[in-house]
């Protein structure tokens, strides 16, 4: 009998597709993986109309594309697609089954790894491939503070929820071909215990401060409400926005829109100035995410201090002021 | 397990409401009604009251543990809470008629009603004996004049508890205890002290000018006032006792993270022996206030005596807490010294537990008569 | 009236926890536990549809003895009864043997019910999947991360936002659905509540042989996946500290990382001159 070539498949959540890539990152990170394991990369697609998705998994990566098409299928059924899923991996018996983390994927993947009695790992920042040939998950845990590495070592498929971001797309390969395998949609499929009302795509909202590439955070140090002032200033100049520390918003030196906290905006800015504030948990789990920080403080001892890339003892206020006249210097020229 | 999810939730909700705005209150002597508001319906101002009358029904070691999560983040919100609890309510659970209690106790316990015992005047201080608010019979009721000052909850209590004498001649044996509201004609408020710690409990002096008093607001008889005002001390000053543990505790535990974090020498202050020998110090001094406040607790449960007990645990605590907040100033150097950080409020907050509810020199008075008193 | 069952977690109070590689369990008696978040709000959830439809709320945690906290704390808020699953057994469990467990006991104790809330993930596993698998365990129709909930007749109606889109989603009761965070803040617990559920409530503890477990299909024996590390990501911050003049230490800022700065606000911040 031929030896079957275990298969890699990535599920096609081709969905909200111009914004979402985390199928075509998982195609290039189980290419690398199929080469160590001698196996093929395979995606999913169910729905309908699917001949575009179709197409670019196969530019990027895919060897074979198992397709159910159907019109009963066109928008996205978690129920539906749970069965289908658990169709063809009893029938196929692929080797690992990767799903991108979104939303949808959160709630997919577990149901079919429960109808399929077999292991997953969510939300993966990492996928290697170990000495055994078994798939090494590495997940976050307790907010990302902690990874954790984890197998499936008996139970088949091995599954994992990946994060999207974390794998780079291979670039479109015009020239790459592939095998389309078309399967019959089930007449005897279970119907779909959830039904869907409606839906509507959401336009993506602005979220000035939680999307700002640049802010300048500002806290008690900044002593008063007309020296808090000139943190705007310095925010216009790099084109970035203002944040606030609790303690500033409660003494209305900035609005309630600018809190950034555990409890309120957790903020993303790839650079992150932040003046006069101490460092309190409240506030630093908003900004566990930003690039580079530069903190100013009188206190070359506050918890703030210690989280940041630069961390300037002096004092906050006099900083930013300083701060504005040579950058205003230096965009001139 | 019950006392330590009692500790849990009185600390989260401390910590969510009181935390953010504690060092705003204190600097703007702000009392917080919007944080009051939310306290109500937790039974924050009804701890040991019976169901019946809307309250918790605690037992004391729990009612020690609110108040202490409370004086933790904000003393001036712990004070508040303590004296209405203990000095506000409990002499009216104790000492009132049927009547008395169905009237009074539920507005009290839902938190509609912020309570008080008004006692000082400007000649009595430690000598309750020199007491000038008096009470004077009509038959039907009595006519109150006089003044009260450093009363706490006094800017925000609508039912307070007056110590007054009938007869200026025999003042211990005329003195009464009278329920007054706030909404009386000839009751006004005076200004709000402007005080060093617990400033955003608005202390004030009462003012009493013809103030008429139906009879059914007389607590007990006449005669009964140094009895309830010295049952009510003895209550009081396990309140008072547990939030001094609180804001010691507070103290402590800035100290022990600013103690990690500051590096002096190139090492975390920490590391240096005097800064090792004070945590030790602050952390058993502290440990053992506590459990004197829990001693006495469980004595006043058990329906057993505990005046020198309750006298011994405010004494000790007090003094305990305005050590350990001078230490934790010290501790933080120059920063403690500024309003930058938390212990200097801890440091104005704690030195009045030494003062109010009986000085320190009067809890020694207490203890050294039960102690010679004792049978041998 | 509906009759509803929340599945609630105790997850540890730190940020993070030793791991103990010999049991390859978390060592979760060194730190203080809490109710997690959005079990609390699934919890919430129940409450607020029991006071607009009437009917009961009971509340099933699977943990170490220390977990019985949470259940004191559900009864406070207002939930009608508890029931711990508490057994060394069942320690060390991934999401598929968790559900399954959780299910055993539903089938045995409560097998009449209307609806299921779990909270969508908790803070320290974060995988969001016991929801989800403890229906399929059920065969129970599941609609996670809801926003809203309304129920009529034996249907429930959820509105929720996934990937983008705002959906409105319809199923048969008995159902199970997960919380998220964003709604249902959890109401605080009143004292004289907490009173009550130390005072009034016994609560039923099962060990795996209540439920006629089988040792090997529960806990680390009966779980598909196994951990085999778990380490803090190393801390990438060089922390340089600048000092003196504000004028100095602003030139220095610029000329040391004009190109970390500049690259970002897209603009040459060199020196002039």
């Amino acid at each position: 009998m031929e030896e079957r070539v275990p298969e890699i498949w990535v599920f096609g959540d081709y969905r909200n597709y111009f914004q979402n890539r985390v199928t075509l990152q998982l195609l290039s990170r189980a290419t690398d993986l199929a080469a160590q394991l001698h196996a093929s990369v395979c995606a999913t697609v169910f729905g309908h109309q699917v001949d575009e998705w179709v197409g670019e998994y196969i530019a990027h990566g895919a060897k074979k594309i198992y397709v159910v098409e159907d019109e009963s299928l066109k928008d996205y059924s978690t129920d539906l697609y749970v069965t289908l899923m658990e169709r063809l991996a009893r029938e196929y018996t692929p080797e690992i089954i990767l799903v991108g983390a979104t939303t949808f994927g959160r709630e997919f993947a577990p149901r079919v790894a429960k109808r399929l009695g077999t292991g997953l790992t969510a939300d993966c920042v990492g996928l290697d491939i170990n000495k055994d040939g078994l798939l090494v998950q590495t997940a976050p845990a307790f907010g990302g503070n902690l990874l954790a590495r984890i197998i499936t070592p008996e139970k088949r498929p091995q599954m994992a929820t990946v994060r999207p971001g974390i794998f780079q797309e291979i670039p479109h390969n015009y020239q790459a071909t592939g095998e389309v395998v078309m399967i019959p949609l089930p007449d005897d499929l279970p119907r779909d215990r959830v039904r869907l009302i409606s839906s509507e795509r959401k336009p993506p909202t602005i979220q000035k401060l939680e999307d700002a590439a640049v802010v300048v955070c500002g806290g008690r140090g900044m002593a008063g409400k007309n020296k808090f002032r000139n943190l705007y200033e310095l925010a216009r100049l790099l084109g970035g926005e203002v944040g606030a520390t609790r303690p500033v918003v409660y003494s209305k030196w900035a609005d309630d829109e600018a809190l950034v906290g555990q409890a309120d905006k957790h903020i993303r800015p790839k650079v992150l100035f932040s003046f006069g504030i101490s460092g309190a948990i409240q506030h630093t789990a908003g900004i566990i995410d930003a690039g580079f920080i530069i903190a100013v403080n009188k206190n070359p001892n506050a918890a703030m201090m210690k989280m940041a890339d630069v961390a300037i003892t002096a004092d906050a206020n006099q900083v930013c002021l300083a701060l504005v006249k040579e950058l205003k210097k230096r965009l001139r020229g | 397990m019950k006392h330590k999810m009692v500790r849990k939730t009185v600390r989260e909700f401390s910590e969510a409401e009181l935390g953010p705005i504690a060092h705003e209150m204190d600097r703007d002597a702000r009392f917080p009604w919007e944080v009051v508001e939310k306290m109500r319906p937790l039974n924050f101002f009804g701890l040991q009251v019976p169901k019946e009358y809307g309250g918790a029904d605690l037992d004391s070691i729990s009612y020690s543990i609110v108040v202490e999560e409370i004086s933790r983040v904000s003393g001036a919100m712990g004070l508040c809470v303590t004296v209405h609890n203990s000095v506000g309510i409990y002499p009216i659970l104790r000492f009132g008629t049927d009547e008395q209690k169905k009237r009074f106790v539920p507005r009290l316990a839902s938190g509609e009603c912020i309570g008080a015992f008004c006692l000082t005047e400007a000649n009595a201080g430690s000598d309750a004996s020199g007491v000038e608010t008096h009470a004077v019979s009509l038959g039907d009721g009595y006519i109150i004049n006089g003044t009260k000052i450093f009363v706490t909850n006094g800017g925000v209590c609508s039912l307070p508890l007056i110590f007054a004498v009938t007869n200026a001649a025999d003042s211990a044996r005329s003195a009464g205890v009278f329920i007054l509201e706030s909404d009386m004609a000839g009751y006004s408020v005076g200004e709000i002290e402007d005080l060093c710690g617990m400033r955003a409990n608005p202390v004030s002096s009462l003012f009493f000018e013809d103030c008429r008093v139906p009879q059914e607001n007389l607590l007990g008889k006449v005669g009964d006032g140094i009895k309830i005002a010295l049952a009510t001390l003895d209550t009081g000053r396990i309140g008072i006792a547990a939030q001094a543990v609180g804001i010691a505790q507070a103290a402590f535990e800035a100290s022990v993270k600013y103690s990690k974090e500051r590096q002096q020498f190139r090492k975390p202050i920490a590391a240096f022996q005097s800064i090792q020998n004070m945590l030790a110090d602050m952390a058993t001094e502290i440990d053992a206030a506590r459990l004197l406040v829990y001693r006495v607790c469980a004595l006043k449960d058990a329906g057993k005596p505990f005046g020198k007990e309750a006298a011994m645990a405010k004494l000790y605590s007090s003094t305990v807490s305005s050590s350990v907040t001078g230490r934790a100033v010290q501790i933080h150097g120059g920063y403690g010294y500024s309003k930058e950080y938390d212990v200097e409020r801890y440091f104005r907050d704690a030195k009045v537990t030494e003062i109010y509810e009986g000085t320190s020199e009067i809890q020694r008075l207490v203890i050294s008569r039960s102690v010679l008193n004792e049978l041998t | 009236m509906i009759r509803m069952i929340v599945c609630i977690k105790q997850v540890p109070m730190a940020s993070e926890l030793p791991w103990d590689a010999k049991t390859g369990t978390l060592k979760r008696e060194l730190a203080d536990g809490m109710m997690n978040p959005a079990c609390k709000h699934a919890l919430e959830a129940a409450l607020t549809l029991k006071s607009r439809y009437g009917g009961n709320v009971a509340a099933i945690t699977m943990g170490p003895p220390m977990a019985e906290e949470i259940l004191r704390e559900a009864i406070a808020m207002g939930a009608d009864r508890c029931l711990m699953l508490s057994d060394p057994a069942m320690a060390g469990a991934d999401t598929l043997v968790t559900s399954y467990t959780l299910a055993k006991a539903i089938e045995i104790f409560s097998p009449d019910f209307d609806l299921i809330l779990t909270g969508c993930h908790t803070t320290d596993s974060e995988t969001a999947q016991v929801g989800p698998q403890l229906a399929e365990e059920l065969d129970i129709p599941v609609l996670t991360y809801v926003d809203s909930m309304d129920l009529k007749d034996n249907t429930i109606r959820i509105k929720r936002l996934s990937d983008n889109f705002l959906e409105t989603l319809e199923a048969d009761l008995p159902c199970l659905v997960t919380v998220n965070t964003q709604h249902f803040q959890p109401r605080y617990v009143t004292l004289s509540g907490l009173q009550d559920a130390f005072e009034d409530h016994n609560i039923l503890t099962v060990s795996a042989s209540d439920l006629a477990l089988d040792p090997a299909s529960i806990g680390i024996n009966g779980s598909p996946t196994r951990i085999i590390d778990v380490y803090a990501p190393r801390a990438e911050k060089e922390n340089i500290v600048l000092k003196g003049a504000p004028k100095k230490i602003v030139e220095e800022l610029f000329d040391r990382f004009e190109s970390r700065i500049g690259g970002v606000i897209k603009k040459d911040l060199k020196r002039e001159g």
